[in-house]
């Protein structure tokens, strides 16, 4: 495109400073877009920067004060275009190479791209292992992404060629800093995750001690299958994990078994109300307490709002537990403690959550109920 | 000994032109010699002998610039040879020539002599200068110290008691402690390096001689620097400690973990005590240990220590953490749990110790004296 004259100003025009605007040497800012109609001698200049035959060097250099410009106007996008572009050049010269991945870089950087930002910094780094900026810009990098062990490493290189560069001195204490805080972390964590297990255990074998037996849910194919144990093993791992929560979503509480003051273990319990459809759950029932000391609570003044017809008054209330095994139905006495009734021969807690269903005697869903399954009655 | 023909004979042996058969046999004797007291004298009556070594070094066969090195280890080993070994031009540029060579594998002889050599401060200062002469920098050598396989064939330990034996000097001192630097904060990680007691030794040995400079302890102990944890983790065992005495200590001694070894070498232990007792000097010092828990260290260190020279040396920094500073807000140190032996120990000291103590801590302060220089190193 030919280069063209600048349109002659109309000094006597009102709006001076709008016409000063259009003629390229005195923009304030450039357009965002060139369009060659609107600004004419600005798509020259930038034609001449761009569609030439200088050489490659040159070109790049260019490109690298165009990125420059748009850098400085913040607008890393259009610099990384041009630093981009300048690069593509494969010009030969090591130096402008190394300048146009720093500056790119830094670009990267003001725009939250750490990773290519270093990866900028790596490759001015091999252009030129002396360019101070780049090794700042890298450490400052690894910093950012919490690579501490790398950015420490940066700074060391860095320090080499420039014992005293304060921005060094002052990423490598920072880098330092926040490597040994990690550490730290990391150790603490350690603790926590073994006094857990610890604990954990102590648990697992007061339940075992007790004779209380687990059963878990169905293993996952990976692993082994059920263990003789009575699924201690698999109860560590699912302590350990979230499965004891694997009941229903609804009861997703995160309540646990665990052991309390003078050694007493305290389960979360769910007690089930077939009859209405109704749950409740008691998140830390104490295995020396007694069903009754929760029911006459729970069904002592005041009954549930769905306990339409009035009968669920603690003195009319059974309980019982299912053996999902054999299909079949244990009553308890509810003045026996918890601790008794999970050691029965036939209670397995499912899913770290013992349960148990609540019905009323001798109503007729009861009698329903009882013609369902094998019964055993008290 | 020798009668003095066949001196003559063995010395003229003893250059590049001989028979290697002959050369070698003749190496090996004199080694054999450097090995033992009247053979040293014998051969300080041989100013050639330095001379002929040094042009040796340059030998093809390894086996004899071996015995030459070994052979002047021994040499420097002994305090009287000094002078003579120093006083032969091309001995100390020799060793600088080739101690910043990647490739060299003798470099480890090298810094083995020069750490004899640099012991007491005389010769000391002679290797300092030949050092700068030969254009070497305090900062290449602990360039090279810090670089990980900077030599394959050396390991290059021998360079930490080297610097330890420089800090007498205090133009190595302020090199190491120069703020605008980064050069003390590079050797801080080699107190815990196990692969070398040598290394470890001599650096810590470093930073106890860097101590005695009071008006840098606030740096030193400050962020920049921050010095405690690396002097007190060797001190530091598995023992567990409560959450609230965890949170109080410096970071990178919190929630060590349980398989945490102590610092095997009993000297090492007492250096390190001896840094932190010089770092009770100042009040800023003593208010910054004692906020960060060092007493809670040290009480454990106390209950696991056997080596009586070192429990001394505990108890003496036991003293400085916990004594009568009439300060407000310290007097919850009195209900610090002091366990009973200590205290009984604490309690039996008379005023008459006290002042003692006092005295010593001066002269432990006084640069001049009981500056720890790196031991004398032998080689068969």
């Amino acid at each position: 495109m030919q280069y063209v004259c600048p349109t002659v100003l109309n000094l006597q025009k009102t709006d001076n400073i709008r016409e000063f605007n259009k003629v390229p040497m005195f923009m304030k800012t450039a357009p965002e877009d060139i369009d060659p109609l609107k600004h004419p001698e600005l798509a020259a200049i930038q034609s001449i920067i761009h569609d030439d035959d200088r050489p490659l060097g040159e070109q790049a250099q260019s490109l690298k004060d165009e990125g420059n410009e748009y850098f400085k106007e913040r607008n890393y996008k259009k610099a990384i275009v041009s630093y981009t572009a300048g690069l593509q050049k494969k010009c030969s010269d090591c130096n402008v190479n190394a300048v146009l991945h720093t500056n790119r870089a830094a670009a990267h950087f003001h725009l939250g791209n750490m990773r290519s930002a270093l990866n900028d910094a790596v490759a001015a780094k091999k252009f030129k292992p002396d360019h101070l900026k780049a090794l700042i810009r890298g450490a400052t990098c690894c910093l950012e992404l919490k690579k501490y062990t790398d950015a420490l490493q940066w700074c060391e290189e860095g320090l080499k060629l420039q014992p005293t560069d304060k921005k060094l001195l002052e990423l490598r204490a920072a880098a330092d800093k926040h490597k040994r805080v990690a550490e730290r972390d990391a150790r603490k964590a350690k603790v926590q995750e073994k006094k857990e297990r610890s604990e954990r255990e102590a648990l697992l074998a007061a339940i075992k001690e007790r004779g209380v037996k687990l059963r878990m849910p169905p293993p996952r194919p990976k692993r082994q299958s059920e263990s003789e144990d009575g699924g201690y093993e698999g109860a560590s791992k699912a302590l350990a994990g979230l499965d004891l929560d694997g009941l229903c979503s609804t009861e997703a509480t995160g309540a646990r078994v665990f052991l309390g003051e003078q050694g007493i273990i305290y389960w979360p319990v769910l007690f089930l109300y077939p009859e209405h459809q109704q749950t409740d759950f008691i998140s830390a029932f104490s295995e020396s307490s007694s069903f009754l000391d929760h029911l006459s609570h729970m069904f002592g003044e005041e009954l549930p709002p769905w306990d339409t017809d009035r009968k669920y008054s603690f003195k009319n209330l059974q309980v019982f537990f299912e053996d999902e095994e054999r299909e079949s139905l244990h009553q308890v006495n509810p003045e026996t403690t918890l601790l008794k009734t999970l050691q029965h021969k036939r209670y397995f807690v499912k899913a770290g959550t013992p349960s148990f269903i609540i019905l009323v005697k001798g109503s007729p869903f009861c009698k329903k109920f009882f013609s369902e399954r094998k019964t055993y009655l008290l | 000994m020798l009668s003095d023909v066949t001196a003559e004979e063995l010395m003229s042996f003893l250059n590049l032109d001989t028979r290697p058969d002959i050369k070698g046999q003749a190496t090996e004797y004199i080694l054999g010699l450097s090995g033992n007291r009247d053979g040293c004298r014998f051969l300080q009556t041989k100013p050639d002998l330095i001379k002929a070594l040094v042009t040796l070094t340059t030998d093809p066969s390894i086996a004899i610039v071996k015995d030459c090195y070994h052979t002047l280890i021994n040499l420097s080993a002994d305090e009287t040879m000094h002078r003579l070994l120093v006083k032969n031009p091309d001995f100390l540029p020799m060793l600088f020539k080739n101690i910043l060579d990647p490739g060299y594998m003798f470099a480890d002889r090298i810094c083995t002599i020069l750490t004899n050599l640099s012991r007491h401060m005389k010769t000391c200062k002679e290797v300092f200068k030949a050092m700068q002469e030969q254009g070497i920098s305090l900062a290449q050598i602990v360039e090279i110290f810090c670089t990980e396989d900077y030599n394959k064939q050396a390991s290059l330990h021998y360079l930490g008691p080297l610097l330890s034996n420089l800090t007498q000097l205090p133009e190595t001192r302020q090199f190491i402690l120069d703020k605008d630097r980064c050069v003390v904060q590079r050797l801080l990680p080699y107190t815990q390096y196990e692969a070398s007691t040598i290394r470890r030794g001599g650096v810590i040995g470093t930073l106890r001689n860097c101590c005695f400079d009071h008006v840098h302890h606030e740096w030193l102990l400050g962020e920049a620097v921050d010095i405690l944890p690396f002097l007190l983790l060797p001190l530091a065992g598995p023992e567990e400690l409560s959450e609230e005495e965890n949170e109080g200590l410096p970071v990178d001694l919190q929630y060590l973990p349980e398989d945490k070894k102590r610092e095997e070498d009993p000297d090492i232990r007492k250096m390190l005590i001896e840094t932190l007792i010089l770092l009770t000097a100042t009040k800023v010092g003593r208010q910054i240990l004692k906020t960060k828990n060092v007493y809670a260290i040290m009480r454990e260190f106390h209950n696991w220590e056997k080596e009586p020279h070192v429990v001394a040396a505990c108890e003496k920094l036991i003293q400085a953490l916990i004594g009568d500073e009439p300060e407000p807000g310290m007097e919850n140190l009195l209900e610090v749990e002091i366990p009973n032996d200590v205290e009984v120990k604490l309690k039996d000291m008379e005023a008459k110790e006290l002042e003692q103590l006092e005295k010593d801590k001066e002269d432990l302060l006084n640069p001049d004296k009981a500056q720890h220089c790196a031991g004398i190193v032998r080689m068969m």
